[in-house]
């Protein structure tokens, strides 16, 4: 099968229930805003093709399945990803101190290299805001993370979030690429498929994941 | 946070092992409003992959308090290394060694234990390591439903068997079987012939053939049949993974199993799960939340009722942390389970003994990092089989330079007494010098222990009660998976079990996917001339 783009990048969202995780990755797949889904069912993950330095970047971006809400990710949910977007509501004080125990638990679980960004959504709502971006900036500082604030509502930010996380991915694998030989991006992350096309033994030694 | 919890649900699920977890996505996929629990604090009950940490804080637990009914017993965990590292020293006496010796590789790291702790992320270690047929009802399950999104694997790459006291790889494929230098070439015809014939059968040709076989074993046909005592070696102990006890159908039955599932994927008919088989009851999981499933861990339950309401409609009531739920079904892990929902008590069944062990080297040098399946055969007529599993550094299991082994047979004393002989004729068990150069990997930590066999279906004692069994001694995952399909056929009856769950697109990974020669029916003489060489 042909391949439709260069790299292939999975990322996560993560935060508390209800700071807008659904409502960026909708913001960013689909370019749509529906304030009606409450809560996340049904939804796995988006894709998005971008073009990045005239390289097509397909990005994977799975969403929590709600799993969040009792602090019940699996494990198997980092296994593999990239690039975390951690997100806070900045209407929601909670939900930013809870921030410092989202990266402690991506610490534990997520690969050691993994990208990450912060992300203060809700950011329309001025007139409910309970954090200042100010504060937002320090943390980002603390952990040297990057930060932005962002709406998914007015589509502000979001696009650029993306782009600057899927950015940094990239130059650190280029120059991981450089540093070693080229293996190609998440070298041996395969999956298997179902229906069985011929193809030619490769190697004996094959990661795969059945499709 | 808690207290936002529903209290209504269709089905509550108590427990996130295996069969609990396949029957939570499977009733989640259908539109079933549920709830799933679970009383420790991490996915899998006994079924959970540990890092090395969480290993240590397991260990702990069993051991501070048995009362607990963890299900694990005689616990042995023991050390072969230094506490800190010795590096440095090392490397000074170094100069002492024989110099040939120590220009050929690249020197071996010194691992001490501090080295295990600063690196404890990096181990996934499983406390039911299991295997899948390539073509066995898990694969087929995690593909018909899209669950094997989830979850990435890695082909098993050999088999080997424990044969005249050293380990020799088993030829599993026709290519291999032309290919060995372990068997003369009257052997080979006739190793052919029979995987042939086997492969071959179908369910009435089978019967047909083995009508008069029904109260003899496997051995004894293969036996009658002219093979020669190394060939029954590799088809009854290796292909089969049997005893000299397996019922002749049985074999025959184990050993279709074994060459079906040949030539999907690899090699070998086997896959196993990246970063261990704890994954697996999670990705089940993930589906069943992704449908709306709603997930609580570090939930202890309490109290279990049953009551009839109107129109003798059953409910069950639940007590957890002064909350109350209720359910019209109740899917119950049977380490969770309270001992009066289960009717009867089940029979005492025979235990598991298990261990596992981290070595800085493969049992069995390879080109590449090697996934390996070692049956070992019974060392006397009434002694079980033993299966090893060696996992390495690609598979996530373990830090770059050790392997992971796992030994599970059925208990006879406890299982340092059932299994330490076998370690000894793999592993260097004496902790010395870890650079020496040696023909068996050095064994750097070991654990043994024992597991309560809770595999049996186990009845309750109402039809809105559900009780799902542990995890066997067996090789793969297959009584999990014929179980969980019950237990959804009785909550959900008439209802399609795991429906594809549709792609949010489809998704392309760069693919390399090996594929190994499809064992064929038909003896070709003429492929022998030009079998692949490895």
């Amino acid at each position: 099968m042909a391949k439709t783009y260069d790299y292939l990048f999975k990322l996560l969202l993560i935060g508390d229930s209800g700071v807008g995780k659904t409502s960026i990755l909708f913001r960013f797949s689909e370019d749509a805003f529906n304030i009606s889904f409450i809560s996340t069912i049904g939804i796995d993950f988006k894709i998005r093709t971008i073009d990045l330095d005239g390289k097509k970047v397909k990005l994977q971006i799975w969403d929590t399945a709600g799993q969040e809400r009792f602090r019940t990710i699996t494990t198997a949910y980092y296994r593999g990803s990239m690039g975390i977007m951690l997100v806070y509501d900045v209407t929601n004080e909670k939900s930013f101190e809870n921030i410092k125990n989202w990266i402690r638990n991506i610490e534990e679980n997520a690969s050691a290299d993994v990208e990450k960004m912060i992300l203060g959504n809700k950011c329309d709502l001025e007139a409910k805001r309970q954090v200042s971006k100010e504060r937002g900036e320090q943390l980002a500082v603390e952990y040297q993370i990057k930060f932005i604030e962002t709406s998914a509502k007015d589509s502000l930010n979001v696009e650029s979030a993306f782009y600057t996380l899927a950015r940094d991915i990239k130059a650190k694998m280029e120059k991981k690429q450089e540093a070693s030989n080229p293996a190609g991006a998440r070298s041996g992350a395969h999956q298997i498929r179902a229906n069985e096309q011929q193809r030619k033994p490769t190697s004996w030694l094959s990661r795969c994941s059945l499709l | 946070m808690d207290d936002d919890l529903p209290t209504d649900f269709q089905v509550i699920v108590v427990g996130t092992g295996m069969v609990e977890s396949i029957v939570a996505a499977a009733c989640s996929r259908i539109g079933k409003n549920v709830l799933h629990l679970d009383s420790s604090d991490h996915y899998g009950g006994l079924w959970a992959s540990y890092n090395f940490d969480g290993l240590q804080k397991f260990i702990k637990e069993v051991n501070s308090d048995p009362k607990r009914q963890l299900q694990v017993y005689n616990l042995a965990e023991k050390w072969y290394i230094e506490k800190e590292s010795a590096q440095d020293e090392k490397k000074e006496e170094g100069g002492e060694e024989k110099p040939e010796e120590a220009k050929a590789e690249p020197a071996k790291k010194i691992w001490s234990q501090a080295n295990f702790s600063a690196e404890y992320r990096k181990f996934n270690i499983d406390m039911t390591p299991k295997l899948l047929f390539s073509r066995g009802p898990l694969v087929e399950l995690l593909i018909s439903s899209n669950i094997a999104r989830y979850a990435e694997f890695r082909c098993v790459t050999r088999v080997l068997t424990w044969l005249n006291d050293r380990l020799m790889p088993v030829p599993c494929s026709r290519a291999d079987v032309f290919a060995t230098e372990a068997v003369g070439i009257v052997e080979k015809r006739q190793l052919m012939k029979m995987l042939t014939s086997i492969v071959g059968y179908n369910e009435e040709e089978m019967n047909n053939e083995f009508k008069d076989w029904n109260d003899k074993t496997f051995k004894e046909y293969l036996a009658h049949k002219g093979l020669t005592p190394n060939l029954i070696h590799y088809v009854l102990y290796a292909i089969a993974g049997g005893t000299n006890n397996m019922p002749c159908l049985e074999g025959v039955k184990e050993c279709k199993k074994f060459l079906m599932s040949l030539g999907r994927y690899g090699n070998t008919p086997f896959l196993w799960p990246m970063y261990g088989s704890g994954e697996l009851p999670q990705c089940f999981c993930r589906l069943c939340a992704v449908f709306g499933g709603v997930y609580c861990l570090n939930r202890p339950i309490d109290k279990v009722q049953t009551k009839t309401v109107d129109e003798g409609k059953t409910v069950v009531t639940i007590d957890s942390k002064s909350k109350t739920l209720n359910c019209d079904h109740l899917v119950i892990g049977i380490n969770e389970c309270p001992k009066d929902l289960i009717s009867p008590e089940p029979a005492e069944s025979s235990d598991i003994s298990k261990a596992v062990f981290i070595t800085n080297g493969s049992i069995m040098k390879s080109d590449k990092e090697p996934l390996t399946l070692l049956r070992f055969p019974p060392q006397s007529d009434d002694d079980h089989a033993v299966t090893v599993l060696e996992v390495g550094p690609a598979t996530g299991s373990c830090p770059k330079g050790l392997f992971v082994v796992y030994f599970i047979t059925n208990k006879v004393k406890d299982a340092e007494s059932d299994l330490m002989g076998i370690a000894e004729k793999i592993f260097d068990m004496s902790g010395g010098d870890q650079t020496a150069e040696s023909e068996k990997p050095k064994c750097l930590w070991s654990l043994f222990y024992n597991v309560k066999d809770t595999s049996a279906a186990v009845a309750s004692v109402a039809d809105c009660v559900h009780v799902c069994s542990g995890p066997d001694a067996g090789l793969d995952f297959d009584r999990a998976v014929e179980q969980a399909e019950q237990i959804f056929k009785k909550i959900c009856p008439g209802e399609e079990f795991l429906p594809r769950a549709p792609d949010p697109e489809e998704i392309v990974f760069e693919d390399d996917v090996t594929h190994g020669p499809e064992f064929q029916r038909e003896h070709d003489d003429e492929a022998e001339g030009d079998a692949p060489k490895e």
